[in-house]
């Protein structure tokens, strides 16, 4: 009993310990974009755990909602990223649920950085159709009165494909997702979608200070996002489209901020979706917890 | 007793992510070509130390997880202080540092101004005369 209690603690506190180890050691600059993917990935063996809100306001009969979600990012290699997302909702006057996972891979295709670099991209989601959180749009739209106890019992189990274009140029990165969705559950056909961003960091030469205030800390950008219909009816009538000015904050060597106002351009968008995220890198994650668990294993303390 | 154990096992954790953080054996990948145009790109910038000081912070936020905090390498990672290493252009380093190596574990840097990626080589050429080359 005492042996597990003593391991318990060696464990919580190396664990601890860990992070604030690896929290130490920074990390790369973040893409200011919340729903465009751009070509870099994940480093790897480091873990990203970002928490976000969508938020959108009344309209057509629905209630202001409030949609949270959080992402676990992982670089599994140079070439290949693999990331979790657990996502929930809470809608004035009505409830707070669980609206599912979603499990995503990204696959580059070169070696090396080129002018335009292809990345694959591949999901699969089991979310109910109270997910609020937006993160990528297809296929057609309807704005409906649903409450989220009619809207929870409607399953939507997809698959989803990207392909990433994208190429950083002067300071500026430019990237293109073109979407191709299927829903299992429910007979929609294959949907289509895009998302575009263009960004620029506004950084230029370092003084070595860790300045939060200044503009070496911040990035900028533009995100255009929507749906192209479906094999149903290849049209864009009834699509929801956005655009959203993005903004990056970068709190800290590992942390960032981003916000975004995003506004509906068509009668099926939302007419305001508020986004807010936090980020927080541990570079080298996995190969630290690798060599701990190594050591552990060795030295016999479970 | 329970401290002594949890110490000894943190220190063996540091120790351990600490040996991992050096690469001797490195060598650089012949296949790992530069354009000719992007090898005889010279450095801008002035190695005044307020330069290089910007070059290490960002050294050491971007590079020093994989190639180590002093630059010596890390479990796959290039050793800065290697004679390979150096022998090749402020141009080639800019470049390699721009376009990654995915398969072998080097991320592109492409997203940080240029002129950040122009203080790192900076840096990286005082860490390759603080220690000397090691062949
Ligand atoms: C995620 C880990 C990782 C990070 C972060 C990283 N590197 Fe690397 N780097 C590597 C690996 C692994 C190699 C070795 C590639 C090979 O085997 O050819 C490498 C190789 C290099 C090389 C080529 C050396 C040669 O063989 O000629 C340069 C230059 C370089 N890195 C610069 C940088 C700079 C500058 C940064 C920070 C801006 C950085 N790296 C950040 C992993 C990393």
């Amino acid at each position: 009993m005492r042996r597990r209690t003593l391991s318990l603690a060696a464990r919580l506190f190396s664990a601890l310990f860990m992070l604030l180890y690896l929290g130490l050691r920074a990390r790369a600059q973040e893409a200011p974009y919340f729903v465009t993917y751009d070509h870099h990935l994940e480093e790897p063996s480091s873990l990203e755990i970002e928490a976000s809100t969508t938020a959108g306001s009344p309209h057509g009969g629905q209630r202001t909602f409030f949609a949270p979600y959080t992402e676990f990012e992982y670089g599994v290699t140079g070439w290949w990223t693999s990331e979790l997302y657990v996502e929930g909702q809470t809608t004035a006057q009505d409830s707070t649920l669980f609206t599912g996972w979603r499990l995503e891979n990204r696959f580059a295709l070169l070696a090396h950085d080129h002018a335009v670099n292809p990345v694959l991209y591949f999901e699969y989601e089991d979310v109910n159709e109270a997910s609020r959180i937006t993160t990528e749009v297809t296929g057609h739209n309807q704005l409906g009165p649903d409450t989220n106890a009619t809207a929870r019992l409607q399953l939507d189990r997809e698959l989803e494909t990207k392909l990433i274009l994208s190429g950083d140029r002067h300071g500026w990165n430019i990237s293109w997702n073109g979407i191709v969705e299927k829903n299992f559950t429910q007979n929609e056909g294959v949907e289509f979608g895009y998302a575009l961003g263009v960004a620029h960091s506004l950084a230029g030469l370092s003084s070595g200070a860790n300045c939060v205030f200044c503009r070496n800390a911040l990035a900028l950008g533009l995100e255009a996002y929507g749906g192209l219909g479906s094999t149903q009816s290849l049209t864009l009538r009834d699509t929801a489209q956005y655009i959203a000015p993005v903004l990056a904050w970068q709190l800290s060597p590992n942390s960032t901020l981003r916000l975004s106002p995003g506004v509906g351009l068509t009668h099926v968008s939302e007419p305001l979706l508020l986004r807010i995220g936090y980020s927080y890198e541990f570079p080298g994650f996995g190969e630290a917890l690798a060599g701990l668990l190594h050591h552990r294993g060795k030295s016999g303390l479970q | 007793m329970k401290t002594a154990k949890t110490f000894s096992l943190l220190s063996l954790f540091v120790l351990l992510v600490t040996a991992w953080a050096q690469n001797p054996g490195y060598r650089v990948d012949p296949g790992w070509k530069v354009p000719p145009k992007a090898a005889v790109k010279k450095n801008p910038l002035p190695p005044t130390p307020a330069v290089l000081a910007g070059g290490k912070a960002l050294f050491r936020a971007h590079c020093a997880s994989c190639h180590g905090r002093d630059g010596q390498g890390g479990r796959r990672a290039a050793d800065f202080h290697l004679a390979a290493v150096q022998a090749q252009s402020d141009g080639a380093l800019l470049y390699k540092m721009s376009h990654g190596y995915r398969r072998k574990g080097m991320p592109s840097f492409s997203q940080l101004p240029e002129v950040q990626r122009w203080q790192i080589i900076l840096y990286l050429r005082e860490l390759g005369k603080e220690r000397g080359h090691r062949k």
